[in-house]
C-alpha cells in the first residue's frame, strides 16, 4: 500500500510540475521584454492601487516611512496602497515585487533591501509600464521612474563637519558605532563621515558593528569605551545605536562624551528627542520621503504629470537649539 | 488509508492549501490571478533556495540531527561565487565546483565534530553558522558582490547568467529545476539504497543501528557533508538569481528549511520523515504566503498563520498511529 501510494503522489507531483510547465508556454510572449509603453494616464476619475515593497519593518525608520506614506495616501481619495515587508531577504522581496505585478498594481513604490539583486525585477515592472518610485536606496542604471532619498555619503559628511568644528575644534578621539556590516548605507554614512572630519586632526580611533541595533549598539559601546581610553565623541550610524552607547557611556561613568547619531526621527522614541533630552549631541534628519512619494504618485496618476528622475531630500542638522520646532515641524499637517 | 494520510500529511495540506488558493485567488478580467503563470513560476522560483536547503535538512533530521548553518552557508557560497567569478576570473564550472566543494567540506566538518566528539549538532552547527557567516564577510570584503556579464575581465561569463536567468528558454524556472532533480535524487537515494536504510535506522535508535553494524559515524558525516554541498548549491542558485553575492543573504533561510521538513511531517528525534513531504511541506509555505499575499494579508498576520500551519503539522505528527512508518 504505502508504495503504491508513493507512486501515486509522484505520478500527482509530476502533473502538478507538467502543467506549470505547460501553462508557461503562454508567456513566452512576455518575456521577450520590450520598450516601455506607460500606461494612459487615467486622472482623477480613476482608483489606483499602489504597491508599497518595504525591505523591512523591523527598525523604527522604516516603519516610519510606511506611516509616511499611509498618512499622506489617506489625503488622495483615488489611492489604495498595499504593504509588502521583505523582512531584510533580498528573495523575499523580487517575490514580493512579482506578486504586486500580478495584481497589476498601478504604481510601485519600493526602498530595495539592497541595490543590485533588486534591479532587475524594478526594471520588468518599469518595463511593463508600471511607474516605480525608488525610495531612500538606489536601484543600478536607470529603469525607474523616480529616485526620492537623501544621501547617505553627504549625511555622514556633515556629521564629520559637525564633530570637527563644533564638538572637537581643536583636535580629539572618535569611536565610531556602524551599521549593518555589508549594507550600503553604513559604507557610505562612514565614508562620508571620515571625509567631513579629514584634516581636523580628528582620529577615528576604535570602531565596531552595531547592526543598526540598539542593544548591540551598547554592548559594542561598552567594550570600546573600555578598551581604549580618551574616547571623547562616538559616532553612531543610527540614534538607536547612539541611545546605546549612551547608556554604555553611562554605566561606565563616562559623562563627557558627546554622541552624535543619524535618522532624526520626529517619534516619541526617535533621536530629535533623544537630543531634546540631552542624550545625543546632535543628529541628522535622513528623510523617510513617504510624503514625497505619494505626492509623485499623485502627480503621475492623478495629475497625468512627469517627476523628476531625481528628488534629493534635504538634511538637517538637529541640536538641543533647534530640536523642538524641527520635531514640531516635521509631525504638523500630513 | 489511515496510514497513508498521515504519512502524507503535507501533500494533503499542499493539495488543500492549493485548492483554496484557487478558490480565493483575486479575479481580474476575468482570471484568476494565482493561476496565471507567471504566477506560479514566481511561487515555485521563491521556494526552490529553501527547498535545496530543505532537502539537505531532511537527511540531517532523519538521523536525529539539526543543522542551523545552511542560511549561512548560503550566503557565504553566493559570496564564493560571486567573488571567484568576478574578482577571480574563474569560469563558471571551476566556480561552481569549489563552491560546492567548499560546502561540501564545511559540512563534512560539522559531522565530523558531531559525531566523533560527540558534540550536539544543535552546538555543532550553531557555530557553523556563526563561522559561516563570518567567512562570507571576511571573503566578500564586508560587502555585496555585484555579478556583472560579459567577456571583460572583472564580469562573470555569460553561461552563469543562463544559469541564473530566470527563466529556461522562457518555460522553466531554472531554480525549480534544480530543486525538482536535487529532490528527485535525493528521493531515489532514500528509497533504494543501503545508505537510506542506514539513515532511518540511526534515526530510529543510535544505540541499535550501532549494535547491528551500521557504521553510524560514517553516515553521520556523510549526511552533514550532503546538507552542507546542498546549502552551496542553494547559495549558488541565489547567486545567479539576483546577479549579487550577499554576506547577510540567507539569514533565518535555515529555519524556513526547517519548518519545510517539519509541515513535510519529519520527526525532529530522527527516523521519520520523506523527501516527497519536505517538497510539499515547502511548496505548501510558498502557496501559502503566495495567496495571503495576494490578498493583501498584513504581513504580521502571514506570519502568524505559517507559525500555526507549523504546530497543526507537529501535532498531526502526535497523533500519528504508532505503528506507522
Amino acid at each position: 500500500m504505502p508504495k503504491r501510494a508513493r507512486g501515486a503522489f509522484s505520478l500527482l507531483l509530476g502533473v502538478t510540475l507538467v502543467a506549470t510547465v505547460a501553462s508557461a508556454c503562454g508567456t513566452t510572449s512576455e518575456n521577450a521584454g520590450g520598450p516601455a509603453e506607460p500606461k494612459p494616464c487615467g486622472g482623477a476619475g480613476g482608483k489606483y492601487t499602489i504597491g508599497v515593497s518595504q525591505a523591512n519593518v523591523a527598525e523604527p525608520y522604516r516603519e516610519r516611512m510606511d506611516a509616511d506614506i499611509r498618512k499622506a495616501a489617506a489625503g488622495v481619495p483615488q489611492f489604495t496602497v498595499n504593504f509588502a515587508d521583505a523582512q531584510q531577504d533580498n528573495s523575499k522581496q523580487v517575490e514580493q515585487v512579482e506578486n504586486f505585478l500580478t495584481q497589476q498594481i498601478d504604481l510601485l513604490i519600493i526602498s530595495p533591501n539592497e541595490a543590485t539583486p533588486l534591479t532587475s525585477v524594478v526594471k520588468k515592472a518599469y518595463e511593463r509600464g508600471v511607474p516605480v518610485l525608488v525610495l531612500d536606496r538606489k536601484v543600478n542604471g536607470d529603469s525607474f521612474t523616480s529616485f526620492i532619498g537623501a544621501d547617505n555619503f553627504d549625511i555622514g559628511r556633515r556629521a564629520g563637519e559637525f564633530v570637527a568644528q563644533t564638538l572637537l575644534p581643536g583636535g580629539g578621539k572618535v569611536a565610531e558605532l556602524k551599521g549593518l556590516a555589508g549594507s550600503s548605507p553604513a559604507k557610505e554614512r562612514s565614508d562620508g563621515f571620515k571625509l567631513g572630519i579629514g584634516g581636523k586632526n580628528i582620529e577615528i580611533v576604535a570602531s565596531a558593528d552595531g547592526d543598526w541595533l540598539r542593544d548591540r549598539g551598547r554592548q559594542q559601546a561598552d567594550a570600546l569605551l573600555k578598551g581604549t581610553p580618551g574616547i571623547q565623541v562616538v559616532y553612531a550610524h543610527n540614534d538607536p545605536m547612539g541611545e546605546g552607547a549612551y547608556l554604555a557611556a553611562q554605566d561606565a561613568g563616562l559623562t563627557g562624551i558627546k554622541i552624535v547619531g543619524i535618522d532624526g526621527l520626529p517619534i516619541e522614541a526617535g533621536g530629535i528627542k533623544a537630543v531634546e533630552a540631552g542624550r545625543l549631541a546632535a543628529t541628522f534628519v535622513y528623510p523617510t520621503g513617504g510624503k514625497e512619494a505619494v505626492e509623485a504618485a499623485r502627480k503621475i496618476l492623478v495629475d497625468c504629470q512627469q517627476v523628476p528622475k531625481v528628488q534629493g531630500l534635504a538634511i538637517e542638522r538637529v541640536t538641543p537649539d533647534n530640536a523642538a520646532e524641527v520635531y514640531a515641524r516635521l509631525n504638523a499637517g500630513g | 488509508m489511515i496510514a497513508w494520510l498521515f504519512r502524507f500529511q503535507s501533500l494533503f495540506g499542499l493539495v488543500l492549501v492549493f485548492l483554496a488558493a484557487v478558490i480565493f485567488s483575486p479575479v481580474r478580467n476575468g482570471e484568476l490571478l494565482f493561476l496565471d503563470s507567471a504566477n506560479l513560476f514566481n511561487v515555485v522560483r521563491a521556494m526552490s533556495e529553501i527547498g535545496i536547503l530543505a532537502v539537505g535538512m531532511t537527511f540531517v533530521i532523519l538521523v536525529g540531527g539539526i543543522d542551523l548553518s545552511v542560511g549561512s552557508v548560503l550566503g557565504l557560497a553566493s559570496v564564493g561565487a560571486a567573488v571567484l567569478l568576478v574578482r577571480q576570473d574563474f569560469g563558471v564550472l571551476p566556480a561552481v565546483l569549489v563552491v560546492l566543494a567548499a560546502g561540501l567540506v564545511f559540512g563534512l566538518l560539522q559531522g565530523v565534530v558531531t559525531a566523533k566528539l560527540g558534540i550536539q549538532a544543535f552546538i555543532v552547527t550553531l557555530a557553523g553558522m556563526q563561522i559561516a557567516r563570518a567567512l562570507a564577510r571576511i571573503w566578500s570584503g564586508g560587502q555585496g558582490v555585484e555579478i556583472a556579464y560579459g567577456d571583460a575581465p572583472g564580469r562573470a561569463p555569460m553561461a552563469f547568467s543562463l544559469l541564473g536567468e530566470r527563466t529556461f528558454g522562457g518555460l522553466v524556472p531554472i531554480p525549480a529545476l534544480i530543486f525538482a532533480v536535487v529532490a528527485g535524487l535525493a528521493a531515489i537515494l532514500l528509497r533504494v539504497t543501503a545508505f537510506s536504510r542506514h539513515v532511518y535506522a540511526i534515526g530510529g535508535n543510535e544505540k541499535a543501528a550501532r549494535l547491528s553494524g551500521v557504521p553510524v559515524n560514517r553516515v553521520k558525516i556523510l549526511v552533514f557533508g550532503l546538507c552542507g554541498l546542498l546549502a552551496a548549491l542553494a547559495g549558488i542558485v541565489h547567486a545567479g538569481q539576483l546577479n549579487y553575492g550577499g554576506p547577510n543573504d540567507g539569514s533565518m533561510a535555515e529555519l524556513d528549511a526547517i519548518a519545510a521538513v517539519v509541515i513535510g511531517g519529519a520527526s525532529l528525534s530522527g527516523g521519520r520523515g520523506t523527501v516527497v513531504g519536505t517538497v510539499a511541506g515547502a511548496l505548501l509555505v510558498g502557496v501559502l504566503r503566495n495567496i495571503l499575499t495576494l490578498n493583501n494579508v498584513d504581513s504580521n498576520i502571514q506570519l502568524l498563520i505559517i507559525g500555526l500551519v507549523i504546530v497543526a503539522a507537529a501535532g498531526l505528527q502526535r497523533l500519528r498511529p504508532a505503528a506507522v512508518g
